[in-house]
C-alpha cells in the first residue's frame, strides 16, 4: 500500500529535457495511467519512480520517505517491462520466485507464493517451460505473476500490451483491471493507447512535451478537456477542429462558415462565449456528436442542421464513419453502420450544439463555457 | 523407375517426360554438392592432406643425414614417451594455459564491463586498447623485451623509482622472472581480444531483463550468474577455445623473450618442435611429436565443445 508524492521532478538527457518539471499526487491502490505521445517523458516519468534513471532535480516521496537516493531494489516496486523482460535461461516457475529468492525467502515460502500467483494468472500448468516456449500472451501473464508474487507497494508497468495482438490485448486489459481490483496496490500504467487509458484508469495524467498537460479522471478529462491537445488525444476517432469566426445571428451566436452555412450556438451557452462575438475560434466536435437528420430519432432542441457533401464512406461494421469538408477541413462524422452513403451524395447532418467546445485559437486552450 | 516404366509400356506418350523429369530433379537434387564440391577440396588439400602427410612423415626416419623414407612403425612415438624434454615442455604449455587463460578472461571481463556504460571518448579507448592484438606476436615480443631490458629497460627503472635503489632484475634470465615476464607479455597482447568479444556480448544482453532483476532485488552476483552469463556463454566459450588453442601452440613471444631458456625451463611444445625440426632437422620425430600434439587436442577439443552446449 502505498502512496506517492513527486515535486518539481526535472530530468534531462544532456540538452533535451525529457521531464521539465512534474508535480503529481497518487493515492493509495489508485490505478494511475500516464498517457501520451510518442516522447512525452511518460515512460521516462515511470522510469525515475522505479529508480532506473537518476533525476535532476526534484523528489520522489513513497509513503513519506524520499526515494531519490535509494537504489531500484530497495524501493521495493515491481515492474513490467514493454518486452516482458522474463530471464529466458530460467523456467516459469524460477521466473516468478526470483524476486523471492533474492531477498532470501524461505522455500516453503516461495513455493506457496509463486503457487497462489500462477494460479491467479491461470498459468499453473506452464510453470516447469522456459519463456521461448511461452506464446506472448503467457508471456505476459508470467511478467504479471513475477511482480504480483512479491509484496511490492507499487506496480509500475510499461506498455505492457504493445507487443501483444489486438485480440488478447482486449483479453489481458480486462485481466489487468480485474487483477487491481482484487490486489488494490497503487498502480501506475504507461501507455500509448488512449482506449487503454480510459477503461484502466482511476485518473488519467497526461503528459506532453514533459509537462502534465492535464489529469484527472477519465470521463473528465474527456468531457471537459483543458486544451485542444487533450480534446484530441482521447477519443477515437479524433474530435474534429474548424477553424471559424463566431458572429452575431437573430438574437444569439453562431459560428459562421463557407456556402453561408451557419451553426447557432445553444442559448444556454451564449452567455459564457459572449466576449468572442466576432473573433476567430476553433470548433471542436466529437465525431459521435454529430449524427444522420431524419434517422428516426427524435431531434434533441439542441441539434442544429447542416447540409453537407460527403466525400470518403469508412464501413467498420458497428459503425460507419463518413467525411466531408467544412471551411477547408476534414470533418468525420460517426453514423450508424446501415446509413453508408456513396460519395458524392449531399445529406444533412444534425450537429448537437451542447456538446461542442470552442478553442482559442492563440493559446490553444478551451474556452470554459 | 519401375513405376515409371510400367507406364512407359501402357501409355507411350507419358512416359517418356515422367522420367525425364525424375532425371532432372536428381540432378537439382546433386547439383549443391557439385556446388560446394571445390570448396571441400579445398579444404581437404590443405587440412587434412597435411595431417596425413605428418603421420606418413612420422614412420619413416628422416633426419639431417639421412633421408631414409622406409617403414619404421611407431619408434619415433615409442620414443617420444620416453623423452623427458618432450613432457616437459607439454608441462610448460599446460602451465601457460592455465595461469593465461583465466587472467585474459577475467581482465577481458572486467574491462568490458568498464566500458559497457557509455562514456565520453569510450570509442578512442576500446581503439586503443585493441592496439596489441593488432601488433604482430613477434614485434610485441621483441617490445617486451626491450621493456624487460635489465640495464636500459623502462620497467626496471619505474621499479627502482619505487625501491629507491637500481632494480637489476634480469626479466629474461633470472629462472624466477621469466614465467611472469612471459605471461605479461602474453595477457597483454591478447586480453583485448577476450575484451572486445566479450563487450560485444554483453551489450546484447537485454538491458530490460538486468533492470527487471535489479527491481527483483538481486544483486551483482545473482544477476552476472543467472541472467547475464548464460547469456554471454555461446561467446564467452567460443573466446575461450580460440584462446586455450592460441596458448598451446605458443612460441612468439616466448621465442621473442627467452627461446625457450633459461635452459629448457620455458620451452613449450612448439619451441621444442620448432628446435628439433628446423635447428636439428629431426624430421620425422618432430613429425611424431606434431601429430602426437594433434591427437591431443582433437581429443580435448572434441570433449569440450561437447561439454560447452555452445549451440543451445
Amino acid at each position: 500500500m502505498a502512496r506517492l508524492e513527486i515535486r518539481g521532478l526535472r530530468k534531462s538527457y544532456g540538452k533535451v529535457e525529457a521531464l521539465k518539471g512534474i508535480d503529481l499526487d497518487i493515492a493509495d491502490g489508485e490505478f494511475c495511467v500516464f498517457v501520451g505521445p510518442s516522447g512525452c517523458g511518460k515512460s521516462t516519468l515511470l522510469r525515475t519512480i522505479a529508480g532506473l534513471e537518476d533525476i535532476n532535480a526534484g523528489t520522489i516521496d513513497i509513503d513519506g520517505e524520499v526515494v531519490n537516493n535509494l537504489r531500484p531494489r530497495d524501493r521495493n516496486i515491481a515492474m513490467v517491462f514493454q518486452n516482458y523482460a522474463l530471464y529466458p535461461y530460467l523456467n516459469v516457475y524460477e521466473n516468478i520466485a526470483f524476486g523471492l529468492r533474492a531477498r532470501k525467502v524461505p522455500d516453503a515460502e516461495v513455493k506457496v507464493r509463486v503457487g497462489n500467483a500462477a494460479e491467479m494468472l491461470g498459468i499453473s500448468g506452464l510453470l516447469d517451460r522456459t519463456p521461448r516456449q511461452l506464446s506472448g500472451g503467457q508471456r505476459q501473464r508470467v511478467a504479471i505473476g513475477r511482480a504480483v508474487v512479491r509484496d511490492a507497494r507499487l506496480f509500475l508497468f510499461d506498455e505492457p500490451l504493445s507487443n501483444l495482438d489486438a485480440q488478447l490485448r482486449d483479453g489481458m486489459r480486462a485481466e489487468i483491471k480485474r487483477l487491481h481490483q482484487e490486489i488494490g496496490k497503487t498502480t501506475i500504467y504507461v501507455t500509448h493507447d488512449q482506449i487503454e487509458a480510459m477503461t484502466l484508469a482511476d485518473r488519467i495524467v497526461l503528459l506532453r512535451d514533459g509537462l502534465i498537460e492535464q489529469q484527472g479522471a477519465p470521463l473528465d478529462l474527456f468531457e471537459r478537456p483543458a486544451t485542444r491537445f487533450v480534446a484530441g488525444f482521447l477519443g477515437s476517432p479524433q474530435m474534429n477542429f474548424v477553424e471559424t469566426k463566431l458572429e452575431q445571428a437573430d438574437d444569439g451566436l453562431a459560428l459562421v462558415f463557407d456556402q453561408d452555412r451557419k451553426l447557432p450556438l445553444d442559448p444556454t451557452r451564449v452567455p459564457a462565449f459572449d466576449k468572442w462575438r466576432g473573433r476567430d475560434v476553433i470548433l471542436g466536435i466529437r465525431p459521435e456528436h454529430m449524427s444522420r437528420s431524419g434517422d428516426g430519432a427524435s431531434r434533441k432542441p439542441a441539434e442544429t442542421p447542416l447540409n453537407v457533401l460527403v466525400d470518403l464512406v469508412q464501413p467498420t461494421g458497428t459503425r460507419t464513419y463518413a467525411q466531408f469538408r467544412l471551411n477547408g477541413t476534414e470533418i468525420t462524422v460517426e453514423l450508424p453502420s446501415h446509413t453508408v452513403e456513396r460519395p458524392g451524395t449531399t445529406i444533412e447532418i444534425l450537429v448537437d450544439m451542447s456538446r461542442i467546445i470552442l478553442v482559442d485559437p492563440e493559446t490553444q486552450r478551451v474556452i470554459p463555457g | 523407375m519401375n513405376s515409371g516404366g510400367a507406364t512407359g509400356e501402357t501409355v507411350a506418350g507419358p512416359g517418356g517426360p515422367a522420367l525425364l523429369t525424375r532425371a532432372s530433379q536428381a540432378a537439382d537434387r546433386n547439383f549443391k554438392y557439385w556446388m560446394i564440391f571445390p570448396a571441400v577440396l579445398v579444404i581437404l588439400l590443405i587440412g587434412l592432406f597435411p595431417v596425413i602427410y605428418t603421420l606418413i612423415v612420422s614412420t619413416q626416419n628422416l633426419t639431417m643425414m639421412d633421408e631414409d623414407t622406409t617403414f619404421h612403425g611407431l619408434m619415433h612415438y615409442r620414443a617420444l614417451l620416453e623423452d623427458a624434454r618432450f613432457w616437459e615442455s607439454l608441462l610448460h604449455t599446460f602451465i601457460f594455459v592455465v595461469v593465461a587463460l583465466p587472467a585474459e578472461l577475467i581482465f577481458g571481463l572486467a574491462m568490458a564491463y568498464l566500458f559497457l556504460e557509455r562514456l565520453p571518448g569510450r570509442q578512442i579507448f576500446v581503439a586503443l586498447l585493441v592496439l596489441p592484438v593488432i601488433t604482430s606476436p613477434i614485434i610485441a615480443g621483441a617490445t617486451w623485451r626491450l621493456l624487460f631490458d635489465n640495464r636500459f629497460g623502462p620497467i626496471n627503472q619505474i621499479l627502482g623509482w619505487f625501491a629507491g635503489e637500481p632494480v637489476p632484475i634480469l626479466w629474461t634470465v633470472d629462472p624466477n622472472f621469466v614465467y611472469p615476464a612471459i605471461l605479461i607479455a602474453e595477457i597483454w597482447q591478447w586480453t583485448p581480444f577476450m575484451f572486445l568479444l566479450l563487450l560485444a556480448a554483453l551489450s546484447n544482453v537485454d538491458q530490460s531483463q538486468i533492470e527487471a532483476a535489479e527491481l527483483d532485488g538481486a544483486g551483482f552476483w545473482r544477476t552476472f550468474t543467472r541472467i547475464v552469463l548464460p547469456a554471454i556463454w555461446p561467446v564467452m566459450a567460443i573466446a575461450v577455445l580460440i584462446r586455450a588453442l592460441d596458448l598451446f601452440r605458443l612460441f612468439d613471444v616466448i621465442w621473442a623473450l627467452t627461446r625457450g631458456g633459461p635452459g629448457t625451463s620455458t620451452e613449450t611444445i612448439s619451441i621444442y618442435a620448432y628446435v628439433l625440426g628446423f635447428q636439428q632437422f629431426e624430421t620425422s620425430y618432430t613429425s611424431a611429436m606434431a601429430f602426437l600434439v594433434i591427437v591431443i587436442l582433437a581429443v580435448s577439443i572434441t570433449l569440450i565443445l561437447r561439454r560447452m552446449e555452445i549451440d543451445r
